[in-house]
């Protein structure tokens, strides 16, 4: 499995989400409303050695994307890590006109490009209502296409499409949806979970191998389903070249000082990190503490 | 005791996340779903293996011979589909609000209680961390008698006129900002404060929706001299996901409260366990939070209904959201619909 980066830039403090203060997340959402000032903020993520992108679908990201894409030249080391899909899109939609309806729009309202003629062609959702690995081949479509272009290394399941499914137990979707990404992107399958120990037991039980795991890791538990102690366990037990392990959260919303942070991040056997900062200083900092253990992969 | 065979009537957004939360549940078996559906129907039977589906509730009910059933579907159902539940003695979990009606609502929470079954209503605040702290503070009298007090919930859930209608078109029919959005903010009053004697000042406006409101306001009042007032608007785009917010000002402090933690304001030291100290104290959900064995959209969700499969199994008593905390919203509900109609906001 191609080794994935150890740091990776997150997206989370640009569209204001904070799990700790609405207040905080409503100001860094006025200073990034300029999008040119979340191309500052990325430029000097790079300049202190960072070269790997996580950034969600949201309705930012196309500019965002496409910035990236026509300055290629100067950003071409630049590795990227979709996560899709953006969750309150859908969630809006399907609460107005209930999910079919909801899908139906997505599909075939909002997307000439895709080719509606060949869904048409293929029966449109009466066929596709039968068939649920069809209709996620499309909507995984519809979400990747804003990268195209760019680099693409891992592409994440966000955590609620992944947890609500894993609750349903069902071994095709998993499978399907990282054979996709494989075949199609030739990029790794991500999946982001708040329950890693369950979802990592699944996949083993399933056969599924050669996947990234992202989850919520800090050493207060914040966010990890069922305990911590279970985190550590499957993280100690760990094959890096069967799953690779990405940690979020790890400083849980600043509950947690970031050198306490990541000395318990370190000592783990996790092959990377996801965060996200919006000051040159936060960003230096969290760079210099970072040093993940050399993992044989 | 076998496990728990459960049924789901109505795989909507709330049925598939209950589905997905309570399968985790080591003593619960789901046996069956209904939905109008045939397309939800036939992907669930394609996919889940040996799950029944049925088009009718009714068949769900006289076939799958469930103990307990999750009910979710428009809220003008809820009464029919419970009624049927009582009689076969299968326990209920309804989803919010408990139904469009506030006489049904009495109804069923005096038929489960007389057969002692049980019943719980999906306000599911009730089981967030942050709520249950506030509850805990103002009854052990933190911050002293509560005067005065603000419950708003704010989200962007219509932002532009409909296109189709649906269920949620119709007051009738358990939709509007009252019903779907406001009843949480109205539980959280009586959860935390109690239900009022009185309601006045109610008004109500639409921006987008068609036939219900889209902002409500309100004044609560009780006989021991506290009042306070409710704001809630679904229509605030300002907002990326909805949220409630908490106000309480009480003789000895102040609290704020909203899902993210709680600002306290301590008038003295709070000599008591808590040890907060005179003026701001903060309260970061990452304090207080307790985690779940599944998580799916946040511990509240899977803890409401644990908390339904627990008291089931005898483990757990039952009593934080019943039938009649879903009567008492309800009757709130009716209240605010009364009151703004005499202030002839709304026609």
């Amino acid at each position: 499995m191609e080794k994935i980066d150890k740091i990776v830039f997150g997206d989370n403090q640009f569209f204001g989400i904070n799990h700790m203060s609405q207040e905080k997340a409503q100001q860094l959402s006025e200073k990034f409303f300029q999008t040119e000032n979340i191309y500052k903020v990325y430029d000097i993520a790079f300049k202190n050695g960072i070269e790997a992108v996580m950034l969600n679908s949201n309705d930012r990201a196309k500019e965002i994307c496409e910035h990236f894409r026509s300055n290629k030249s100067k950003y071409s080391h630049l590795a990227w890590y979709p996560s899709i899909p953006y969750p309150h899109k859908y969630a809006n939609m399907v609460n107005e006109k209930g999910i079919f309806p909801a899908i139906n729009d997505v599909l075939f309202s909002n997307n000439s490009a895709l080719g509606v003629l060949g869904m048409v062609a293929k029966g449109g959702m009466a066929v596709l209502g039968k068939d649920a690995i069809e209709l996620m081949k499309m909507l995984v479509d519809i979400e990747v296409k804003i990268y195209k272009g760019l680099d693409i290394k891992v592409i994440f399941l966000q955590n609620i499409i992944v947890d609500l499914m894993l609750g349903y137990d069902i071994k095709e979707v998993f499978y399907e949806y990282c054979t996709y990404i494989r075949k199609k992107y030739n990029a790794l399958p991500g999946l982001i979970t708040q329950n890693m120990p369950y979802l990592k037991s699944k996949l083993e039980e399933w056969g599924i191998e050669e996947v990234v795991i992202c989850s919520s890791i800090n050493k207060i538990g914040y966010l990890m389903s069922p305990d911590i102690q279970s985190y550590l366990d499957a993280i100690k037990n760990n094959d890096p070249n069967k799953y690779q392990l990405m940690a979020m959260s790890t400083l849980a919303s600043g509950a947690i000082r970031a050198t306490d942070a990541y000395d318990f991040i370190n000592s783990l056997n996790l092959q990377s990190v996801v965060f996200g900062a919006s000051s040159e200083k936060n960003i230096k900092e969290t760079v210099s503490l970072i040093k993940l253990g050399e993992q044989n992969l | 005791m076998h496990k728990i065979k459960l049924g789901i009537i109505g795989m909507g957004r709330m049925g598939i996340t209950h589905f997905s939360i309570i399968n985790s549940h080591p003593e619960v078996e789901i046996i069956a779903v209904a939905d109008t559906s045939k397309m939800t129907l036939d992907l669930l039977k394609k996919y889940v293996s040996g799950i029944q589906v049925y088009k009718d509730y009714k068949e769900l009910i006289e076939n799958a011979k469930p103990d307990a059933i999750i009910v979710c579907t428009p809220p003008n159902l809820h009464y029919e589909v419970c009624k049927l539940a009582y009689e076969k003695s299968i326990h209920v979990f309804a989803e919010k609000p408990f139904t469009a009606d506030v006489q049904q609502a009495e109804d069923l929470m005096k038929l489960f209680e007389s057969k002692g079954l049980v019943n719980q209503v999906g306000y599911v605040n009730r089981f967030n961390d942050v709520f249950v702290t506030v509850k805990k503070y103002v009854e052990s009298g933190l911050i002293g008698v509560i005067i005065r007090f603000k419950s708003e919930m704010f989200s962007c859930t219509v932002s532009k006129k409909e296109e189709t209608e649906s269920w949620r078109s119709f007051r009738e029919n358990g939709g509007g900002a009252v019903y779907e959005i406001a009843a949480h903010a109205i539980d959280l009053v009586d959860f935390i404060i109690g239900p009022p004697d009185d309601i006045v000042g109610t008004s109500m406006n639409q921006i987008y929706s068609k036939h219900v409101e889209d902002i409500v306001s309100s004044t609560f009042i009780y006989k021991n001299g506290c009042s306070g007032t409710l704001y809630v608007n679904w229509c605030d785009t300002s907002y990326r996901k909805p949220s409630n917010k908490l106000e309480l000002f009480g003789s000895k402090g102040k609290i704020l409260a909203d899902q993210h933690g709680i600002k306290i304001f301590m008038n003295e030291d709070d000599l008591s366990e808590t040890k907060y100290k005179k003026g701001w104290n903060t309260v970061y959900i990452t304090d207080i939070f307790t985690p779940v064995p599944f998580y799916v959209r946040g511990n509240e969700f899977t803890r409401q209904l644990y908390h339904f499969a627990n008291t089931i199994l005898g483990q757990e008593k039952g009593n934080i959201c019943t039938f009649k905390d879903g009567f008492y919203a309800q009757n709130i509900m009716h209240q605010l619909f009364i009151d703004a109609q005499k202030n002839a906001i709304i026609e």
